[in-house]
């Protein structure tokens, strides 16, 4: 057997395992069989441990071997020839660098969260859809952390952002996430519709979605784009708002905060380490882009910075742990973009990680907030805060103007209501009126009977 | 300036004034209705209803379903399943719907059968009327006119149909009963060909044909909506809820203003009150802001500039929004309430809870009403700008509303035809029995149906729910009794083993019992966790002295803990090094939240994995090496506690510190008088005293797992000043003047039991005198079996542990859930409490209580004629246990109202209490994960007294009065001399019968309970036979 086929196997393995759990999870939802608790946590659990084995042999061997590089060719989904026009949806996925790391990133958090899950939901009603997304959460990052194709990318992108999305509903007997839930899904949905037009555009330029293609053969982080500069400067813009969208980066940064509506750990993995810095993650793969085009490179740089400051000022006013570290993520994620932008790859990588596992750590013992100030104030002997630590002063305008500014979390949805959200309810609104017109004429009456339903009301007590 | 304009200007400035000590009393008043708990780090158990408590138990919960829409009891789908597996059984049932009709219970109904029965027949059988769309559905789609109910007997439906053919055979076929649906078309004019089926289905056609024209004159009382909240209103007409909106910012604007130091900005000008500061801040023009909040600004500087106050300013919002006076105090209420978690907090930080470092001023609540009111004016204009597309005034939209209210039209006459048409099967009315009723005769029967409302039959059958439980309880009492008479105690001759004193906690019920059947020698007894050592306390480790005794008591004393002089440098240095270690952890944490702090927490955050990974996999292994480094850190092990005073007056300061000997002998005798252990045969050679505390990891709640008689907080140091106390032999001298004489021999050790992980501390062993050495060493390794037991009664009722748990493997597994990062359930607490016995162990004694009670020491031979000593631990007792089974039983029956919801969810929010997510209301009251395996009962006091002093008692003390009075808990007394038994009902005692003598004899604990994780019945345990 040669190192190649092994190289293969695990990483076939890696690939798989969370594809089976999502399978082993939800066919039997599906069919009615109500797994038990102890059951789906065994299986995930040895799904994770598979996955991670097989990635960290993969890292060994390939560090043995010095291999920087290990595609995986899983054949087209789609391949059209025609002539001079062909398209190719090539399934792909590559072991480097960049990948190998986030890989087992994502596989160790997972895994953790995992753990602490399946004894956090225990006896919840929810448990089996928990699970669920949450193996489906599981595959989006993995595939999406290895693709070797940005259709392969965009596939794993969007499993993510639709488990992030039902996972944030998670409570869905309250109205409250349910609605931070369906914002957080329509903010996806215009990083993915720019993350599309930007797969096309590669397309069109490239003829296929390979990353090679695109970023030469180089290894990561030593490929050098073969495409113009004005082609980098559209892609990466495109590519730039996707990411901006999925890392909550502003002027996105709304929901990052709703998306805290979830249980516990669910925010811990998701908002706090892995969902958060797929953007960033993207940006890094196509990092060659930016050596092409200095337009790019110092828009990548501002974004990171406006976001880096803004999550660091919404950060120091929030009252409340979750919302706290929301914001100080995104601080993160914003400097985490600044290294990308100023060609510090490795740095950006180790940063990345380093603050995932730090977030996780610090969401899931998010409830011990109270105990741990206790046990400083204990420790120091005095109390860190209160009205004798900070006497209360007269605050100049500018002081008000930012706390204002801060706790408003700078009115980002407020503007992206106003600016993206009213219009296109305005233009279809406008067009049911139309249409609405039209029918009432053809029709001679009113056409809509539905209008007419007086709102049903009832009370669920028969007789009190 | 003319002498008349300033006439005027006085005049106006009287005339508010006028109004406003009006409006702040209609504030304050509404305040009673908001939830009363305070930041969360003292959680203090109580009566989620308690500002209701001037009513009765009943009407409470129903005015509680009004004013809150909380269920007032369980849901009767509930009832029904319990009634289905027999835990409700028709006997309670019965006579809890006698109790319900009272006098009226034999009253004939038209001949069709008397009230109890009707009542009987829909307790028995479900009768769903549901919402008119299911009504319609239910009719139209399924077989209910097709086929009998499933539970109908089947001696009903053979009557019913005869009498059906008979009437069918008796009657013209064109009588507009059968004509109206052409009911016999259907099935053929033939009737004697009809099948089964079809009689079946033609018999139920007529009735339902009968029942609906009975009721045809039927005058349905139109339900006018009234609106007292234009939100609700709006809501109803439009369905957008203005709350929405004015919430978010709200949210947002409480947390910054009450917060006790999350954050790393304090509000500007939190100083000056909540509306100042809002005003303050939301005057600063902010590009951007939300379309509502747009014109917010220019409001809110024109009330800066005439320099309005808030209730200047709620008046004119009342103005504007069109509130009369009639209905003023109740939209203050209801819009309170409307965001009632961060109001109650708000109104608690003013107007109670002085021990917070970040203190609010007075005011603040209605500060928060007048920016509450202030928002919902921009809300209700914004929606109105939306939904006419120009912009109107409040008036105009509000008129507009009330304009378009179209209230549906019910199925008013349908819907009770159909509640009649179902006890009609039930009860097997023939359709010639109904045709003879007349008009009022219809109007009378419905009214008798549609008055046993849903809320009624649930009350009933809570009432029956609750007879079931108690009545067991009381007839094991009975039983136990009689038979602990024949039972020899295994030390009556000579002195006991030893002696344990332990909080009258219902968790430690166990213990003691497992104690006592480990060592039958010894003698367990049960007084308030905090020992009568009602002090402030500052251990070697903390910073600032906290209250360790009841909440309600402002305790003078202070007590600290000293290190031995040998390791006062070891002290030193180590408080040096935690304050270093605390310093930077502290910069670590809010550091690793900024900019540059970020960066470098970012880089080195790889290293989080290790802990990350280990505490969530690993959980023990962590706590033990976090143990090993932490014990650097810690104290050094000798302490002692600086326990007596010097100076005269108690105070905080060296030499003020601790208790005179004087005081020391009140504490001592006190706690000795309430626990009846006053004669120096009383005393064993070893006494422990045992405090008791719970520790777990993420939990915000911690402190309601504590003793709730050391204000949320570890019991431990209470049981060590008691023991050193009552050690010293100057203090004993005095004790021995007041008449308790302690024996020489007699030695006291604290102790501080865990009951979270059920492990047991014993304090200041070195100074054990080696004469007890012996004595100490039995007792403890009687505690360390009792411990490992009562560990494994505990794991039955955990889904994660195995029934098949050794008992060693139980105490691994409860040490586990105690450091368990991810545990939501890291014990029950309170969880399943029901019972409260005052009175002496002896006749309880071996009684199997499944955790479910609360057990104080009374011993009535040594109180005095007024009953001080009863009085004393009863003005405590009931209402602190009432309290913790009250808000039990209201967490339980509506978690989402009364209760916190789901743990999962939950954000420690301004340090002092929690959200769901990341904006909503403050929530109180206890979380689902807590209460899931509650029985919601009322609480039964049974005490060792007669119903005269409990009279007189009840009479003294209002609070228990009320409480008993009012039936927010039960009470019976008991004569264990000769098991009698009187329980207090309406207004006096009453004799209880006992019902026939069911309690089995059982040789341990652990037969009880095994192999189940049900709630158990009472059992008897043997006395271990003693083995020398």
């Amino acid at each position: 057997m040669t190192t190649e086929t092994i190289l293969q196997f695990l990483g076939l393995v890696v690939v798989a395992s969370p594809a089976i759990l999502l399978a082993a999870l939800g066919l039997p939802l599906l069919a009615g069989i109500k797994l038990s608790e102890g059951s789906q946590a065994r299986l995930t659990k040895a799904s994770v441990v598979f996955a991670l084995l097989a990635a960290i042999a993969i890292l060994g061997l390939m560090l043995v071997t010095g291999l920087r590089n290990v595609p995986i060719e899983l054949g087209n989904w789609v391949s059209i020839e025609d002539g001079h026009e062909h398209f190719h949806f090539h399934i792909k996925f590559v072991f480097d660098r960049l990948s190998v790391p986030f890989a087992i990133l994502s596989l160790v958090l997972c895994g953790t969260v995992g753990a602490f899950a399946s004894v956090y939901l225990h006896r919840e009603n929810g448990y089996r859809r928990f699970f669920f997304l949450y193996a489906l959460f599981l595959l989006g990052m993995v595939v999406s952390s290895l693709a070797g194709t940005i259709e392969t990318l965009f596939f794993g992108w969007e499993l993510v952002g639709l488990s992030s999305a039902l996972l944030v509903a998670y409570f869905h007997e309250r109205p409250g996430p349910v609605r931070n839930g369906l914002r957080v899904w329509s903010t996806y949905r215009i990083a993915d519709a720019a993350f599309l037009i930007a797969a096309l555009t590669m397309h069109h330029l490239t003829g296929a979605g390979d990353f090679d293609g695109l970023m030469g053969s180089g290894p990561w982080p030593n490929g050098v784009a073969n495409i113009g500069s004005w082609q980098a400067l559209v892609i990466g813009l495109l590519l730039l708002l996707a990411a901006a969208g999925k890392s909550g980066m502003v002027p996105f940064s709304g929901w990052l905060p709703r998306a805290m509506e979830g249980p516990t750990p669910s925010s811990a993995v998701f908002y706090g380490a892995l969902s958060v810095h797929l953007g960033t993650y993207l940006l890094l793969r196509v990092s060659p882009l930016l050596d092409v085009s200095l337009p790019l490179r110092i828009i990548v740089i501002v974004l990171g910075l406006v976001s880096a400051i803004f999550g660091t000022l919404a950060s120091r006013v929030q009252n409340d742990v979750k919302n706290a570290l929301a914001f100080a993520s995104l601080t993160q994620v914003g400097i985490i973009t600044i290294e990308i932008g100023l060609g510090l790859q490795y740095i950006a990588l180790i940063h990345m990680i380093g603050h995932a596992c730090l977030r996780t750590l610090q969401l899931l013992r998010a409830p011990s907030v109270l105990r741990d100030h206790q046990m400083l104030e204990d420790a120091v002997g005095e109390h860190l805060t209160g009205d004798e630590v900070n006497p209360p002063k007269v605050s100049t305008a500018f002081e008000l103007w930012m706390y204002r500014f801060a706790l408003q979390r700078g009115n980002l949805d407020a503007i992206l209501d106003d600016w993206i959200v009213r219009p296109f309810r305005k233009t279809f609104e406008y067009a049911d009126s139309l249409e609405r017109r039209w029918t009432d004429f053809l029709s001679g009456d009113n056409s809509r009977e539905s209008d007419r339903v007086p709102p049903y009301s009832d009370s669920l007590e028969d007789v009190v | 300036m003319t002498a008349l304009e300033i006439d005027d200007k006085t005049v106006a400035v009287r005339d508010l004034n006028a109004d406003i000590p009006g409006l702040r009393h209609i504030i304050e008043h509404a305040a009673h209705f908001l939830p009363s708990q305070g930041p969360i780090e003292v959680f203090v158990h109580h009566n989620t209803l308690h500002a209701f408590e001037s009513m009765s138990f009943h009407d409470a919960v129903k005015a509680g379903y009004q004013r809150y829409g909380a269920e007032p009891y369980l849901t009767e789908q509930e009832y029904r399943r319990l009634y289905a597996s027999g835990r409700i059984t028709d006997a309670d049932l019965e006579a809890a719907v006698k109790d319900d009709l009272g006098e009226r219970c034999n009253e004939q109904i038209n001949g069709l059968g008397t009230l109890t029965e009707i009542c009987f027949a829909m307790l028995r059988h479900e009768v769903h009327v549901g919402p008119d769309a299911e009504l319609r559905w239910i009719v139209a789609e399924t077989d209910a006119l097709e086929r009998f109910r499933e539970k109908a007997t089947h001696i009903n439906r053979t009557r019913m149909i005869t009498a059906a053919k008979k009437w069918l055979h008796n009657t013209d076929p064109e009588t507009e009963t059968l004509k109206a649906e052409g009911i016999l078309a259907r099935y053929g004019r033939n009737s004697s060909k009809w099948s089964n089926a079809q009689w079946e289905s033609f018999t139920l056609h007529v009735l339902w044909r009968i029942c609906l024209r009975g009721l045809e004159s039927f005058q349905p009382t139109s339900q006018q909506h009234s609106f007292v909240r234009p939100r609700d209103l709006l809501l109803h007409v439009f369905g957008e809820d203005t709350d929405k909106n004015v919430h978010e910012v709200l949210i947002r604007f409480c947390g910054a203003f009450v917060d006790q130091g999350y954050s790393d900005w304090v509000l500007p000008n939190r100083d000056q009150g909540f509306f100042e500061a809002f005003l303050a801040l939301y005057s600063v023009p902010s590009p951007g802001t939300e379309r509502w909040l747009r014109r917010l600004h220019e409001e809110l500087v024109t009330l800066s500039k005439n320099n309005a106050t808030a209730e200047e300013s709620i008046e004119e919002s009342l103005r504007e929004l069109g509130i009369n006076d009639t209905d003023l105090e109740e939209f203050i209420i209801q819009t309170l309430l409307s965001l009632r978690g961060w109001a109650g907090m708000i109104w608690q930080l003013e107007s109670g809870v002085d021990w917070v470092v970040h203190s609010i001023p007075k005011g603040s609540l209605i500060g928060l009403l007048a920016v509450q009111l202030i928002l919902e004016k921009h809300a209700i204009r914004y929606l109105g700008d939306e939904i006419f597309g120009e912009v109107f005034s409040i008036e105009r939209i509000l008129q507009t509303a009330r304009e378009r209210i179209t209230e549906p039209k019910l199925l008013n006459i349908e819907r009770r035809a159909f509640l009649l048409f179902q006890v009609a099967q039930m009860l097997g009315w023939t359709p010639l029995e109904l045709l003879q009723l007349t008009e009022s005769d219809w109007h009378e029967l419905s009214k008798e149906v549609e008055d046993f409302s849903a809320i009624r039959r649930r009350k009933v059958f809570h009432e029956a729910y609750e007879r079931k439980y108690r009545h067991a309880a009381l007839d094991a009492f009975a039983v136990h009794t009689a038979r602990r008479r024949k039972v020899e105690s295994p030390f009556l001759s000579e002195r006991p083993g030893f002696q344990i004193v332990t909080c009258i906690d219902d968790r430690e019920e166990s213990f003691r019992r497992h104690l006592e059947e480990v060592a039958p020698t010894c003698q367990t007894l049960g007084a308030a966790g905090f020992f009568a050592v009602a002090m402030y306390y500052r251990g070697a480790a903390d910073g600032f002295y906290k209250p360790l005794c009841p909440a309600v008591i402002m305790p003078d004393h202070y007590v600290q803990e000293d290190v031995g002089y040998t390791f006062e440098g070891v002290h030193q240095g180590r408080m040096e090094l935690r304050r270093r270690l605390g310093l930077v952890s502290r910069v670590f944490h809010t550091r690793s939240r900024t900019f540059f702090g970020g960066i470098f927490a970012g880089i080195v955050g790889s290293l989080a994995t290790v802990p990350l990974v280990a505490r969530v996999l690993f959980p023990h292994l962590t706590a033990q090496i976090r143990r090993r480094f932490s014990s650097l850190l810690q104290p050094p092990p000798v302490t002692k506690l600086q326990l007596e005073r010097y100076a005269d007056d108690p105070g905080p300061t060296n030499g003020h510190i601790g208790y005179s000997t004087d005081e020391m002998a009140a504490v001592v005798v006190r706690l000795l008088q309430d626990i009846g252990v006053t004669q120096a045969a009383d005393f064993s050679r070893m006494f422990v005293v045992c405090g008791h505390g719970s520790s777990s990891l993420n939990n915000p709640h911690e402190s309601a797992y504590c003793c709730g008689a050391c204000a949320g907080k570890r019991g431990g140091p209470n049981a060590r000043a008691f023991a050193q106390m009552a050690n010293d032999w100057r203090v004993r001298v005095k004790v021995a003047a007041k008449g308790v004489v302690i024996p020489d021999d007699t030695v006291f050790v604290g102790a501080y039991h865990n009951t979270c992980d059920d492990s047991v501390v014993y304090y200041d062993l070195d100074r054990l005198p080696a004469s007890h050495r012996d004595d100490f060493e039995a007792a403890r390794e009687s505690i360390e079996e009792a411990r490992r037991r009562n560990a494994h009664e505990r794991c039955r009722r955990f889904d994660s542990a195995p029934l098949s748990l050794s008992s060693n493997d139980a105490l691994r597994h409860v040490e586990a859930r105690a450091q368990d990062i991810s545990q939501a359930r890291p014990e029950y607490n309170h969880a399943t409490n029901a019972l409260c016995i005052v009175g002496r162990r002896d006749w309880t004694r071996g009684l199997f209580l499944d955790r479910r009670a609360f057990l104080t020491s009374y011993d009535p031979s040594i109180d005095d004629e007024d009953h001080s000593i009863l009085l004393r631990i009863l003005s405590a007792a009931i209402p602190v246990c009432a309290g913790i089974n009250l808000e039990y039983y209201f967490s339980c029956v509506d978690y989402s109202k009364y209760g916190s919801g789901s743990k999962l969810p939950h954000n420690i929010v301004s340090l002092l209490g929690v959200m769901e997510g990341t904006s909503s209301d403050l929530r109180t009251g206890l979380y689902r994960q807590m209460v899931e395996i509650h029985e919601p009962m009322r609480i039964t006091f049974v005490i060792e007294s007669t119903p005269q002093v409990m009279l007189s008692i009840m009479e003294r003390n209002a609070a228990i009065g009320q409480l008993i009075r009012n039936d927010w808990a039960h009470l019976a007394v008991i004569d264990p001399t000769t098991s009698k038994i009187e329980v207090f009902s309406g207004t006096g005692f009453h004799p209880y019968e006992v019902g026939p003598p069911k309690l089995s004899e059982v040789d341990s604990s652990l037969e009880c309970y095994q192999d189940s994780r049900e709630h158990l019945p009472f059992f008897s345990v043997r006395e271990t036979e003693v083995t020398q």
